[in-house]
């Protein structure tokens, strides 16, 4: 599903982001993406939301190189793909359901699939009774998971998460967290990034650990810290 | 594509509307700015009629000498007839050319005057104003003639002056339409700033470039459009009723170019401004 050929990313203040990662993420796999601030996470997923160009390397994504894209194709690369940010982006002037819907409209849907589509997506994240409420009135957990409804109502193949869980107590990100498996078992490949030891601890899932821009980790079932393995 | 249709129409009125602040003072931005064009063309335009007017006014005037003969007169007669340059002739006799040097000079100089020192003339309308001198120059050494006189130096004048008006005028115009066009894309700008997250969020979900620019340019364009119908409306007052004199005063279908002119101007400051207003947001 995402194919990553020796990706090397340099920014023009002479920051090296990425250095030489070759990974390969099957269709349907949940990927924990950890380090330290500055290891390169958020780099890896604007790289693959196209927002940035390797400057080495390519990236392959449904097969497809995505260096190879016209501009004009790169919205219709990201209807494929959900994001989740740390700071929720909701419009604040919009309610639960328009901010839902507008991931509909903006890439042209009708009416009617925007009417069937948001309520089902919005009971799957469990907030059909909030869906009149604005943002605001919502508690950050909520406002992560109208966030998510967001990004998966158009079913995208890849969902990725920048620190989802970021702003959230332990209980709130335990509910995200149930959320975003629930989407992977749909089939939709997970890529997030994150410093939440106890949840990558918990979930058992494939971890890709990288260190100022370079990868040193990579385990299936793995844990937060490396330190870590050696007690298992 | 009925879709788009609607969602545009919707989110160009809901922006109007939720920014209503903004777009009264992006109207009246682009208002004031045309109105100052709209006033500096009607300008430029009536300048050019009260000249096109005066001009009309023009006569070239051949004087013959007092004792010119007869066949002398006859001949200028028949020689202004074939000149193509010249429309139109009349004959003033020493007697005629008398009494109106009577009743123009002053008392002591007319009552010494006799009709046969006063010199006969033809009183010429040329087909072009412009083309009064060449008549002057044609004529001036034929025998018999004392001297022709022409209003040259005035028009040419005349001309210079207006032409350096109409250059002000629309230099002046060109500096407004342009400041007009920058405060719009300001004021846009600023619109845009205030919405950057939700355009971010657009560009996040894969909206298409066009389908985040669409409604903003409509947005600039209505917005440029009303201001432009303020600046005709106020332009079109101040032609009416201001009591400029009526060589300046310009027909119907002038007026209604001038503006249309101006409502175009504005359709275009507006649409461009925000055009290139959005263009940095766009860029990721």
């Amino acid at each position: 599903m995402i194919r990553f050929e020796n990706v090397s990313k340099t920014y023009k203040n002479g920051t090296s982001a990425l250095k030489d990662i070759t990974l390969d993420i099957d269709k349907g796999e949940f990927v924990f993406l950890v380090g330290a601030s500055g290891s390169g996470k958020t780099t890896f997923l604007r790289l693959l939301l196209r927002e940035e160009l390797p400057d080495r390397g390519r990236i392959l994504e449904a097969g497809r190189d995505i260096g190879d894209l016209p501009k004009w194709r790169v919205p219709y690369l990201r209807r494929n793909i959900g994001c989740v940010f740390q700071d929720f982006r909701l419009l604040p002037n919009k309610s639960v359901f328009e901010n839902v819907a507008f991931a509909l409209e903006v890439i042209g849907r009708p009416r009617s699939t925007v009417e069937s589509q948001v309520p089902q997506i919005l009971e799957l994240v469990g907030l059909t009774d909030k869906s009149k409420n604005l943002p605001h009135e919502l508690s950050g957990g909520e406002q992560q998971r109208v966030a998510i409804a967001r990004a998966f109502v158009n079913r995208p193949l890849i969902l990725l998460a920048d620190e989802p869980t970021g702003n959230l107590d332990p209980t709130n990100s335990e509910s995200i967290m149930a959320l975003l498996e629930r989407i992977n078992r749909t089939g939709t490949t997970v890529v997030m990034a994150t410093h939440d030891k106890g949840l990558v601890d918990r979930m058992r899932r494939r971890v890709v650990e990288l260190d100022r821009g370079e990868m040193i980790r990579d385990q299936v079932r793995g844990v937060y810290g490396i330190d870590e393995v050696g007690v298992l | 594509m009925r879709v788009y249709f609607r969602y545009a129409f919707k989110e160009t009125f809901s922006n109007l509307w939720r920014n209503r602040m903004m777009t009264v003072a992006a109207v009246l931005t682009v208002a004031v700015s045309l109105s100052l064009v709209g006033g500096a063309l009607l300008l430029k335009q009536s300048a050019a009629q009260a000249s096109f007017q005066w001009q009309q006014g023009t006569r070239v005037t051949v004087w013959m000498q007092p004792t010119a003969s007869t066949g002398e007169i006859s001949t200028i007669k028949t020689q202004l007839a074939i000149m193509p340059i010249v429309k139109d002739c009349v004959y003033f006799t020493q007697a005629q050319d008398f009494q109106e040097a009577k009743k123009l000079l002053p008392l002591p100089e007319s009552s010494v005057l006799t009709v046969a020192e006063v010199p006969s003339s033809y009183q010429c309308i040329p087909t072009v104003p412009s083309d009064a001198f060449l008549v002057r120059s044609t004529l001036s050494n034929e025998p018999g003639i004392y001297e022709v006189t022409a209003p040259n130096k005035q028009i040419r004048e005349m001309n210079k002056v207006i032409r350096v008006m109409q250059i002000i005028f629309l230099a002046l115009a060109g500096v407004l339409f342009f400041s007009a066009l920058v405060l719009i894309l300001n004021t846009i700008r600023m619109a845009i700033f205030s919405r950057r997250r939700e355009v971010s969020v657009m560009k996040l979900v894969g909206a298409t470039n066009w389908f985040i620019r669409i409604p903003y340019i409509t947005e600039g364009f209505i917005q440029g459009l009303l201001g432009a119908i303020v600046a005709i409306g106020a332009v079109t007052a101040l032609h009416t009723w201001y009591p400029l004199p009526t060589q300046f005063k310009l027909s119907v279908g002038d007026l209604v170019g001038s503006n249309a002119v101006v409502l175009i101007m504005g359709a275009v400051i507006g649409s461009v401004g925000s055009a290139v207003a959005i263009r940095r947001f766009l860029d990721v």
